[in-house]
């Protein structure tokens, strides 16, 4: 019935000692180079405190001893790398503890680490020809402590190698109590591994995906000589790699095996290392190291880097060493009643295990969602899924090597050699103007002698809407404009900044308004003007005065509250689309306002920059918006991926149009939920998302093929990756910005010209590695392109600007261009984008 | 000028404005009128009326076109408009798609 261990057992009691030797002589041959062998049968309490001191400064896990239970041993066999030398597996982390510790090594470690270690859940490692596979095994054998440590760094290493079969630190320590089966058990939640594996963001092993506390325990009965209940119960942790992983806590262990069999597997295992423990010592360690785990998991739990892993392994390891230096002091009297109690205590703690995700992310909350995610592998896990981004990947990296190889085998110093492009632009009938056309130098005129213009009946919307754009660049709009534009029965009222508006303007030029054919109404940078009060003896005169008002856009409106915009909401029953950005003072009512009035019906929604809007908490009256096809909430901080998960969960299928440009807080995982459940997305703004890695362009090249305007600005992406999402995704793209995306190279260039054909504007302004000949392959395979943005692009030079024979673009951004002669917004065509 | 190269576009009172293909050409719509596969009597009589645009305007557009080809070629001018005219000037060219 012994349940672990423990190096120090001799002494202790009675029945730990008929053990003792036994174990010893077991333990002997089993592991001739590891010094936790000789230990065995050390004095117990003295020893102890060594170890862990010895242990502590280790920054990896260091293994005391090469302790494995028979089973694990024989898992580990199964496991390829691990096997072999026992002896060896402290090696790969550095010094072998136990061996400084020399006699002091407490046999708990080793004896806890065996009772850790990880079951046939490791076979997965067999791949691995490190060594540190093999460590991590023993590693996480090590007695609480250590195994949580190592389990962490194990966890960490397997991410970092991107095979994760994880190890599952488990830290369930079922022992059985007593010659019964009463088995009590303390789960440890090996949360380390987890943990780790988590923080790979998107990846893991399905072991690590559940927290990898699932330990199998199995007894072994031991000892020839013990006519006792004594069995060995081993702590298995095993991968959870190996079920499921939403059996997350969840300890299973075998039944307690006992018998020859087990004898005689523990005879050949303990020749790897032997699991007896005796029992009244290791029960008690066992409890102090339950209280322990308990207090690491509870500082593991929230840390979120490998370096506090670190820390709070060396905290435990501390723990550890007062436990045992305990252990050695007290004497155990209800070792059984004890461990009861602390496991009890344990238990609930431990039986929801919350792999961490992000730092900043709710524990709880999130590890209820990781339950049932997929697990996550390591970083450049989407290369790794059989599909075409990892196609692409593969593809370009071989041609990439392949270049680098033939440029060092030749002589000549090629830079960018990948591109052949001959600059034959002579044939471009460079007398190809833009004509201006009549109607854009009408337009000038009237924009011109504004003033004298005395009706606008009869013009299109389209020129009502240029021409007030001409207007208000050339700081011309004033109300006598604004009058003609407003009044009558219009149907359509764009003013792109009516900053000059004032309050009693506004009012005065609505009074002559007959708002029952408008349609669109678009009062942008209304700051001054609309406040709450206005709204009601301006627009809204009248409740339903706007019936048939469909697009509303009054960013800037930073006076209003939610009190007038439900006035307004009141007055516009038919509103499909609202742009309220940088309305400072709208808070969450008012999305709960828009929800309850038009949840059936709005499918624009624009937030951009509303600060006091938290998304938290407007994500349950954003979820009521059932048709929402754009959703725009750049520059809203307190946006997380719990809100982009919960929401895309929701209405992905239905979102064209997401816009999260500066939600720093934003990782791949968000990324990961969009592409996921978004086929249909057809734009998308990531503009100064820093955290984001190339795995979200993986993401996106697997999952939003049809995607046709694309925006990045300032992500840390590598020019393979975007190469390769271009390559499978980028086939309907007609926008594209990769400003600052500085990586961007010739592979980019090549997947451009062969993979978005339709591309008609990109940007590649501060994207110095795109040299001309990069550039002039875009452009000449790209024939729709009318717009390319280059700003900052110093090495751009003539060989590339009259060397392109391509005669629609318009390259914009370059030295002694007008300035700001880009800025051309183009007018909206219809009310709605997507509908 | 041959016959062939030229199409006739008639105002909303009925004047007569003779232009080179090549300059009406510079109208979209023009350009579809009399080049779309089906037969059209403007295809094949080479005229087209325009009902809704006065005469004074009609000449400003053939005056347009026949600028907008010189503008092509190299030679760039400014294009004078009279106030006065513009903004019926330009609801014709947004009709005319130049």
């Amino acid at each position: 019935m012994t349940v672990l261990r423990s190096r120090v057992i001799p002494p202790v009691a009675a029945e730990p000692s008929p053990k003792k030797p036994k174990r010893s002589a077991e333990i002997d041959p089993s592991t001739p180079p590891s010094a936790p062998d000789e230990v065995v049968g050390t004095p117990p309490s003295p020893s102890l405190a060594p170890s862990p001191d010895a242990r502590a400064p280790r920054s990896g896990p260091s293994l005391p001893l090469p302790r494995r239970s028979l089973r694990l041993a024989s898992g580990a066999r199964s496991g390829g790398a691990f096997e072999g030398p026992l002896p060896p597996p402290p090696a790969p982390y550095g010094s072998c503890p136990s061996k400084d510790e020399g006699a002091g090594e407490g046999s708990l470690t080793a004896e806890d680490a065996k009772a850790m270690k990880l079951g046939v859940g490791w076979s997965g490692r067999s791949g691995r020809g490190k060594k540190k596979p093999g460590v991590d095994a023993t590693l996480v054998d090590s007695p609480g402590l250590m195994s949580l440590r190592s389990g962490k760094s194990d966890a960490k290493r397997v991410g970092d190698s991107g095979a994760a079969r994880g190890f599952a630190e488990s830290s369930v320590i079922a022992f059985e109590v007593g010659g019964n089966d009463a088995v009590v058990l303390g789960r440890v939640v090996g949360e380390a591994a987890s943990k780790v594996e988590n923080k790979e963001k998107g990846s893991g092993s399905p072991l690590v995906g559940s927290p990898g506390s699932r330990m199998t325990l199995r007894s072994a009965e031991k000892g020839k000589g013990k006519a006792d209940e004594h069995k060995i119960i081993d702590l298995v942790p095993r991968a959870s790699g190996a079920e499921s992983g939403s059996t997350r806590g969840k300890v299973k262990y075998s039944a307690v095996e006992k018998g020859k069999g087990k004898m005689v597997k523990d005879d050949n295992m303990r020749s790897d290392n032997i699991d007896i423990i005796d029992l009244e010592l290791g029960l008690k360690q066992l409890g102090q190291k339950l209280e322990s785990y308990g207090r690491e998991l509870e500082n593991m739990r929230s840390d979120d880097s490998t370096r506090a892993t670190d820390n709070a392994a060396k905290q435990v390891q501390t723990r550890s060493k007062r436990a045992r230096e305990k252990v050695g002091e007290s004497s155990s009297v209800d070792i059984r009643g004890r461990f009861r109690d602390i496991a009890r205590q344990n238990a609930s703690r431990f039986a929801h295990f919350h792999p961490d995700d992000e730092v900043a992310n709710d524990l709880p909350a999130e590890a209820a969602r990781n339950v049932n995610e997929v697990p996550r592998e390591a970083t450049p896990e989407p290369e790794n899924w059989p599909g075409p981004f990892s196609t692409a990947m593969k593809i370009i990296r071989d041609r990439a090597a392949k270049m680098s190889s033939q440029q060092s085998s030749s002589t000549l110093n090629k830079s960018k050699s990948a591109i052949t492009w001959v600059p034959n632009g002579e044939g471009r009938t460079r007398t190809k103007r833009f004509v201006p056309s009549l109607l854009e130098l009408c337009l000038k005129v009237l924009a011109a002698n504004a003033d004298a213009i005395t009706s606008l009946d009869g013009v299109p919307d389209l020129q009502r809407h240029k021409l007030s754009q001409l207007l208000c660049d050339s700081r011309k709009m004033n109300k006598q404009f604004f009058d003609l534009l407003v009044g009558g029965s219009p149907t359509e009222i764009r003013v792109k900044d009516s900053s000059w508006l004032t309050e009693e303007d506004l009012t005065d030029s609505f009074r002559q308004c007959d708002a029952t054919n408008l349609t669109v109404l678009q009062l942008d940078q209304c700051g001054r003007c609309l406040p709450d009060y206005i709204i009601s003896s301006s627009i809204s005169r009248s409740a339903n005065c706007c019936p048939v008002l469909s697009t509303v856009s009054i960013t800037g409106a930073c006076r209003l509250t939610d009190g007038g915009l439900t006035t307004l909401i009141s007055s516009a029953p038919a509103l499909r689309s609202i742009n309220l950005s940088q309305c400072s003072l709208l808070t969450n009512g008012s999305i709960e306002t828009l929800a309850n009035h038009l949840g059936s019906s709005l499918r624009e929604l624009y937030l951009n920059d509303c600060q006091s809007i938290d998304a938290m908490l407007m994500l349950p009256a954003l979820k009521k918006l059932e048709h929402l096809q754009v959703l725009s909430v750049g520059g809203i901080s307190s946006l997380s991926d719990d809100f982009v998960r919960e929401f895309i969960a929701l209405r992905g299928h239905g979102i064209r149009e997401l816009v999260l440009s500066d939600c720093t807080n934003l990782t791949d995982a968000s990324v990961k939920a969009i592409a996921d459940t978004c086929p249909g997305l057809l734009a998308l703004n990531l503009v100064n998302l820093t955290n984001l890695t190339d795995s979200t362009v993986g993401y996106l090249a697997n999952g939003c093929q049809a995607i046709e305007k694309l925006i990045l600005c300032r992500n840390n992406f590598s020019d393979e990756a975007i190469a390769a999402f271009l390559e499978t995704s980028g086939e309907h793209l007609q926008e594209l910005s990769l400003n600052n995306i500085k990586k961007v190279g010739p592979n980019t260039a090549i997947s451009i010209a062969k993979g978005a054909r339709k591309l008609r504007s990109l940007d590649l302004s501060w994207c110095r590695n795109m040299a001309d000949e990069a550039l002039g392959l875009i452009v000449d395979s790209c024939s729709c392109l009318r717009e390319l943005r280059v700003f900052g692009c110093t090495q751009i030079s003539d060989a590339f600007l009259n060397g392109h024979s391509n005669e629609e673009v318009q390259i914009i951004g370059l030295k002694m261009a007008p300035i700001l002669g880009h800025c051309r917004v183009s007018l909206p065509q219809n009310p709605l984008k997507y509908s | 000028m041959r016959k062939e190269d030229t199409v006739k576009l008639i105002s909303a009172e009925g004047f007569e404005f003779v232009v080179d293909k090549r300059a009406a050409m510079v109208s979209q719509t023009i350009r579809n009128m009399l080049t779309s596969p089906g037969s059209f009597a403007e295809t094949q009589l080479g005229e087209v009326t325009f009902p809704e645009i006065s005469t004074t305007i009609l000449e400003k557009i053939c005056q347009y076109f026949h600028w907008s080809l010189q503008y092509a070629s190299g030679k760039e001018s400014e294009f004078h408009i009279e106030p006065e005219l513009t903004l019926e000037l330009m609801m014709a060219a947004n009709y005319l798609h130049t």
